[in-house]
């Protein structure tokens, strides 16, 4: 499964422009998957499992990653670019990207130090006077190579590093291959398995995917902030890498259903998957949209620790990788039959 | 030769590797030695008024100054990175081995909320995904580390990535030496790589001592026009190599290198500093009794970051210049 992270990770995907993943996810499913794509770009397969299961279980991975969306070409060949989900404005600073469906390689510049006088070397430019530069001296020189709305991702390499993995994109590359992953393997009972769309700008496409297959139960498979870096102890490192599958009882967007994650508790214990839980309430995903969705859905998430999310350099255990695996098979047979 | 020269290693104090790949190169040209500051050194032998030529091969870095108890790596600076882009950057430590690392990002749930301010460089650390037994078997406090950034070409003759800050220098010297050819052999011309620049220019005042000659011709890069620097800063990349006038110059060889930079076409503009330069021309001007000395510049973007760009053509037209202008000098021209 790490090479189809890496394959996936490299891929240029932002909210909206999905369509290259969903390509990519199609060309591996195997002849008994049924695929099909709903209105919003959302990729939905259907897998015959060795047995019918009791309830519609449908385990989801959003395909978008956050980037950059062009604004505006300025007469000197700059590009003016918004964020297309949350990116901290720190984590643009001097860095590689790549534009439109060419893969134009730019950066993102920054007035040098030397000449920040009299503000403190620390102070951060406004967001607003950022720029990607391609090299381009005029506009005219990039007339045809780059448009208004062209998609923009980090440039980003995969690199094992010691027991770890940094890409871009792990959110949620990593969820979506272990989904495919799945399909690939085959599978105990009768499951769904949605590539939604949009999660970065509001965790959209979930809520039509939902729709779409109607499940009794979820299982959305994400990433999570880890702070299990310098500086941060105790219960503000939230999660760990190597630590497990991320099972969270509450987050930023969803309370879970406490006895749904107690259930998953005792199948760590039974089954012998290492799980975690987060340690500070925070963040969200398509959760939210699934579970609210109809008449509800009993759903939870199960997530790799991840450090450094919404950049180009998100890093995750290479050991929770099988962790996942097993947490999201055993959860989902035991909601196939509950 | 620009890529390996800016992929080698090479920080203030720490010159070796990139000083081993720039001495197989320049050692084509001209015997070569080390001096006792880790300048690289080579020198025609010609006896004559001698012109030197210099650019830095240092790159700013950091160096460790401790491995946590989780593994991570805490750095001071060596050189003047720029805090603002560290946020999620890949760097390579220079250990027993290279090793791969990630600077941190402060984590969300802990920032505060519209904070404007970058990290201090005590309150970064790099993520090598080690535990601290294991980094310590091939990590030492002191060991150097530098930012990823191989070279990579954008539209154009634009080039992009870390250590253009002088690693493009060093390369026009290069240039220079190959576009003089079979003249270079009888020709009073000493070359200087010269360590330690970005941490006070220690390679220069001491590589200057050293050098008897009469003049010298330094080469740096400068600041090109980018979005947000004010109108002070007028070169453009691409419009030719820099020609520095200042105060602590020689007026008459700026004024000669304008002359024959006019003479020849060969693309130029004019950089005008109201003091010192801020560059190893300050230091070699001064040294051994004082050399009539000269600056020229490549005009970069995002100076002292991962993503520096020039253009190749800049690199061209300054080799360009001081080949002509060192044949001048002689009373020869390059016809």
């Amino acid at each position: 499964m790490l090479e189809l992270i890496k394959e996936l990770s490299l891929i240029g995907g932002p909210s909206g422009r999905e369509e290259n993943v969903r390509k990519f996810i199609i060309s591996k499913l195997p002849a008994n998957a049924e695929y099909s794509v709903d209105a919003m770009g959302n990729l939905l397969v259907f897998v015959k499992g060795k047995k019918s299961a009791k309830n519609k279980v449908m385990l989801a991975a959003h395909m978008d990653e956050v980037g950059m969306i062009v604004t505006y070409i300025t007469d000197d060949g700059l590009l003016k670019f918004s964020n297309v989900g949350g990116i901290e404005t720190a984590a643009l600073f001097g860095k590689r990207v790549k534009v439109g469906e060419s893969e134009l390689s730019g950066v993102i510049g920054v007035v040098p130090i030397h000449l920040r006088r009299g503000d403190d070397e620390l102070k951060m430019p406004e967001k607003d006077t950022l720029c990607i530069d391609v090299g381009a001296d005029k506009k005219e020189e990039i007339d045809g190579i780059v448009s208004l709305g062209d998609k923009v991702v980090f440039e980003s390499d995969c690199v094992e590093f010691g027991s770890l993995l940094k890409g871009k994109a792990l959110d949620d590359r990593a969820g979506c291959a272990v989904m495919l992953d799945m399909i690939i393997g085959g599978v105990e009972y009768d499951t769904w398995f949605a590539f939604t769309v949009q999660e970065e700008v509001g965790c959209r496409g979930a809520v039509a995917a939902a729709y779409n297959i109607n499940p009794d139960y979820a299982v959305v498979i994400e990433t999570t902030t880890a702070a299990d870096i310098s500086g941060v102890s105790g219960e503000k490192q939230v999660c760990k890498l190597g630590e497990g599958a991320v099972i969270p009882f509450m987050d930023g967007a969803s309370v879970y259903n406490l006895d749904l994650y107690k259930l998953a508790g005792r199948l760590a214990e039974e089954k012998g998957f290492k799980m975690q839980t987060k340690t500070v309430i925070a963040g969200g995903n398509d959760a939210r949209a699934i579970s609210n969705s109809m008449g509800g859905v009993k759903t939870l998430t199960v997530s790799f620790a991840t450090r450094y999310l919404h950049s180009a350099s998100c890093v995750i255990s290479k050991d929770d990788i099988a962790q996942m695996s097993l947490a999201v098979k055993y959860i989902s047979e035991e909601f196939a039959n509950a | 030769m620009l890529c390996a020269l800016c992929h080698a290693n090479g920080t203030p104090g720490n010159e070796t590797e990139t000083v081993s790949v720039a001495a197989e190169m320049l050692g084509r040209y001209m015997p070569v030695h080390i001096d006792a500051m880790g300048n690289l050194i080579g020198d025609t032998g010609v006896e004559g008024s001698k012109i030197l030529l210099d650019a830095h091969i240092d790159r700013i870095g950091f160096a460790v100054t401790a491995i946590d108890e989780k593994g991570f790596l805490k750095v001071a600076r060596v050189g003047g990175i720029d805090p603002i882009v560290l946020s999620c950057a890949e760097v390579t430590v220079h250990g027993k081995q290279e090793v791969y690392g990630v600077v941190t990002s402060t984590p969300p749930h802990l920032a505060d909320k519209g904070e404007k301010k970058a990290r201090k460089i005590d309150e970064i650390a790099i993520d090598i995904g080690m535990s601290k037994a294991d980094a310590e078997k091939i990590i030492s406090v002191g060991d150097r580390i530098t930012m990823n950034g191989d070279l990579k070409m954008m539209l154009g003759k634009r080039v992009c990535g870390a250590a253009l800050d002088d690693r493009s220098g060093v390369a026009s010297i290069l240039r220079c030496l190959e576009i003089l050819g079979d003249k270079l052999s009888s020709l009073p011309v000493r070359v200087m790589f010269s360590a330690c620049e970005e941490t006070g220019a220690a390679g220069a005042v001491a590589g200057g001592f050293n050098a008897e000659a009469d003049e010298a011709i330094a080469v740096d890069v400068s600041f090109a026009k980018a979005p947000g620097t004010d109108s002070s800063i007028t070169a453009e990349l691409g419009k030719g190599t820099l020609i520095g006038y200042a105060p602590s110059l020689n007026f008459e060889m700026s004024r000669k290198l304008e002359e024959i930079a006019k003479r020849d076409s060969i693309k130029y503009q004019v950089e005008v500093m109201g003091s010192r330069t801020g560059t190893n021309a300050d230091d070699i001007a001064m040294s051994r009794g004082g050399k009539k000395t000269a600056l020229l510049s490549i005009p970069q973007r995002n100076m002292h970051t991962a993503v520096e760009i020039i253009d190749l053509d800049d690199i061209e037209s300054t080799a360009q210049l001081m080949a002509a202008y060192i044949l001048s000098r002689e009373g020869k021209s390059d016809a």
